[in-house]
């Protein structure tokens, strides 16, 4: 069973940050690398495999902002701060598995997202993102589908343009495939009717200007769900 | 029995004859000045004022019931308390008319026994097939048929290109009255939404773009029926046909608390910002630039690109209006070589000539004619530049200059909007437009209008030409 499928099944609100990003990454979104972990013995041996250093955050149904509750570990070096990390994450109330993520480079953080509006129908957002999402809204809208030309014009509307230009010494932004994770969230809700909101925060770019979402949420309509 | 839409609407614009329910022998009226609307405007149908009192209203014999109609007119104009527009709609239907135009407020907008007028209105919409436009509506205007159904006074109003979707009352009424009696431009069709119980922005916008007529397309709007349909249909018309919209009712208030942050982004006006900008459509912001927009779409082309070229006499304006004209989107590049030598020609050698242009010592030694002449000219002629805004220096003292000159190089390069503005007497400013405009060119009385309008056309230039 799809992730999405397993979730509204059990009635969940949302999509936990894995499940989101295993339905994202079937529509061509760039994701981390990451895998779920149990105890702090397999956080290592994940983290091993992955290499470090790696990223741990709590993982839960109904964790949906794990940074206001301490539950992400950023950097983690070496076996034993993995291991010293795994058993702090693991105590946050509503942890209940852990996730182990090789950790992204760069510093350029932007946000992909989509929500539903009743009289629009979905929405694709385009940003800054991170703590800049919130703090100034540098965020422009398109109505689903959006065409190739229709994503490229939103990263032309920013403020903060100049961030997918090169940057202190590393790589332009690869607006082609930025392009491609704008359509993507707009072809994916209308395909889900189940699926309420997206957030694609942050969408990291590498030094390199490739992209990568290393956090994601997907948000359930309750109503959608209770029909199925 | 189903019209296709665009012969459904065209009745509006073209009617053979019209039905006025509600007429009057009382000027002052809307049912009276409805009448003397349609004759002030030419109009060649036929004329059916409806009343029950019978007798004549300005000249026209009155028909004493909607039931003692002729069969068949084209379209019915009801001008009636809203209690007895349903009834009044039904009695229409019943003599064969197929389309009404209702002027009367005080239905859904108003409180409960309004919204179920409105609702007797939708199920004879229904059962009947009928065409509408509004309730709540001051009126629909359709110059190419001299014809109108404003029941505000407002005269002969001037055939123009470009056409407006309005969801109020204004542009039949006072707005419409500013035109008339503050500018040279005309319209083209004027359609009244209203409630939109029947017709709305979507098919507005579709019979627009269909018209021959219509050249362009404002609209103020402040809500839409169906955005994703106005969005399919307005992305392919801006390709063809500018369209300008003032969306009001751009606030952050709609925004609602939600567990995603795209969610808690997502306020109504973002979504309205990305629907337009994704259909093409040039968003304004201002009331007063919806006249704007009307004046420049009538009366100028498109602009190539968004480069310009002013004359000021002032190097306090040179600066402030590059910097302006920056934050509009408007560049004011360096012109080239041959340019600069020409209008270091016209000019004593102190002043040091290029873009923007320093008019001031070569109108004051050389003559405000030669000088606007010439360095206009030189600017019209550069490669680099897309359009002129001279700001004309005009004194009774200095004397005025034939401005003859301006029609000339207009004419000369129709491919480059030339935008007047002033600064000096008001009346030479004045004198200037009511010289200029019946003959095609637009004069904006405040500097920074000039700029505005070019801009909104240099919007409307590069949407029109976005990539698919």
């Amino acid at each position: 069973m799809n992730p999405l499928d397993e979730a509204l099944g059990k009635g969940q609100s949302a999509l936990n940050e894995y499940q989101a990003k295993q339905v994202l990454a079937g529509f061509g979104v760039p994701t981390c690398r990451e895998a779920l972990a149990r105890d702090p013995e397999q956080a290592v041996a994940e983290a091993a495999r992955i290499g470090f250093p790696v990223v741990l955050k709590a993982a839960g149904a109904t964790l949906l902002h794990k940074t206001e509750v301490g539950g992400v570990a950023l950097n983690l070096k070496s076996p034993a701060e993995v291991k010293e990390q795994a058993s702090r994450l693991l105590k946050i109330p509503g942890c209940e598995t852990l996730l182990v993520q090789e950790m992204i480079q760069g510093d350029r953080e932007l946000v992909c997202g989509l929500t539903r509006d009743a009289q629009f129908g979905p929405c694709v957002m385009f940003g800054l993102g991170g703590v800049l999402t919130e703090v100034l809204g540098d965020t422009v809208f398109r109505v689903a589908p959006l065409t190739l030309a229709d994503a490229a014009e939103m990263m032309g509307e920013i403020r903060g343009v100049k961030f997918l230009g090169p940057f202190r010494g590393q790589q332009p932004a690869d607006k082609a495939a930025l392009a491609k994770i704008l359509v993507a969230l707009g072809a994916i809700a209308l395909q889900h009717e189940a699926i309420r909101a997206i957030d694609l925060n942050p969408v990291k770019i590498r030094p390199d200007g490739s992209l990568v979402a290393v956090d994601a949420l997907i948000s359930l309509s309750s109503t959608v769900a209770a029909k199925r | 029995m189903q019209h296709t839409k665009q012969n459904s609407l065209t009745a509006f614009f073209e009617p053979r004859s019209v039905a006025i329910i509600g007429a009057s022998a009382t000027p002052g009226k809307a049912g009276y000045e409805a009448i003397r609307n349609v004759q002030a405007n030419g109009y060649a149908g036929k004329i059916y004022p409806v009343n029950p009192k019978g007798g004549e209203i300005l000249g026209l014999p009155v028909t004493s019931s909607i039931s003692a109609l002729p069969a068949g007119v084209d379209l019915a104009v009801i001008i009636l308390p809203a209690e007895a527009t349903p009834k009044a709609l039904r009695e229409c239907t019943a003599r064969g008319i197929r389309h009404a135009a209702l002027m009367a407020g005080g239905f859904a907008e108003v409180d409960e026994a309004g919204a179920k007028l409105q609702e007797e209105l939708m199920t004879v919409i229904r059962e009947t097939g009928v065409r509408v436009l509004g309730p709540n509506i001051s009126g629909h205007t359709s110059t190419p048929h001299g014809y109108t159904s404003a029941f505000f006074p407002l005269g002969k109003i001037r055939r123009g290109n470009v056409s407006v979707i309005a969801q109020t009352g204004n542009f039949a009424t006072h707005t419409m009255r500013s035109i008339t009696t503050g500018e040279h431009f005309g319209v083209c069709r004027v359609i009244g939404l209203g409630n939109k119980v029947d017709i709305d922005e979507t098919e507005a916008l579709e019979y627009l773009a269909d018209d021959p007529e219509t050249k362009a397309i404002v609209i103020y709007l402040e809500s839409f029926k169906r955005p994703k349909r106005f969005l399919e249909v307005a992305r392919e018309v801006t390709r063809r046909k500018p369209i300008v919209m003032l969306k009001s009712g751009s606030t952050e208030a709609g925004k609602q608390a939600a567990v995603a942050h795209t969610a808690a982004m997502a306020s109504e006006d973002r979504l309205v910002d990305g629907l337009l900008r994704q259909a093409g459509i040039v968003r304004i912001w201002e009331y007063s630039h919806l006249v704007l927009a009307l004046k420049a779409l009538s009366m100028l082309p498109l602009p190539k690109g968004n480069r310009v070229s002013f004359l000021a006499p002032s190097g306090a304006m040179l600066v402030t209006y590059t910097d302006f004209c920056a934050r509009l989107g408007l560049e004011v590049p360096a012109v080239g070589p041959e340019t600069v030598a020409r209008l270091q020609e016209i000019s004593p050698p102190y002043i040091r000539m290029r873009n923007p242009v320093d008019i001031w010592a070569s109108a004051n030694v050389r003559g405000v004619e030669f000088a606007y002449r010439e360095g206009m000219e030189a600017v019209l002629k550069d490669a680099n530049i897309d359009a002129v805004v001279p700001v004309m220096m005009l004194t009774r003292q200095i004397g005025q200059p034939s401005f003859e000159f301006i029609l000339d190089l207009a004419k000369k390069y129709p491919g480059k909007p030339v935008l007047v503005s002033f600064s000096g007497d008001k009346d030479c400013a004045e004198e200037c437009k009511a010289y200029l405009e019946p003959r095609g060119v637009p004069t904006f009385l405040e500097i920074e209008q000039a700029f505005e309008a070019l801009s909104i056309l240099v919007r409307c230039r590069k949407a029109m030409d976005r990539p698919r």
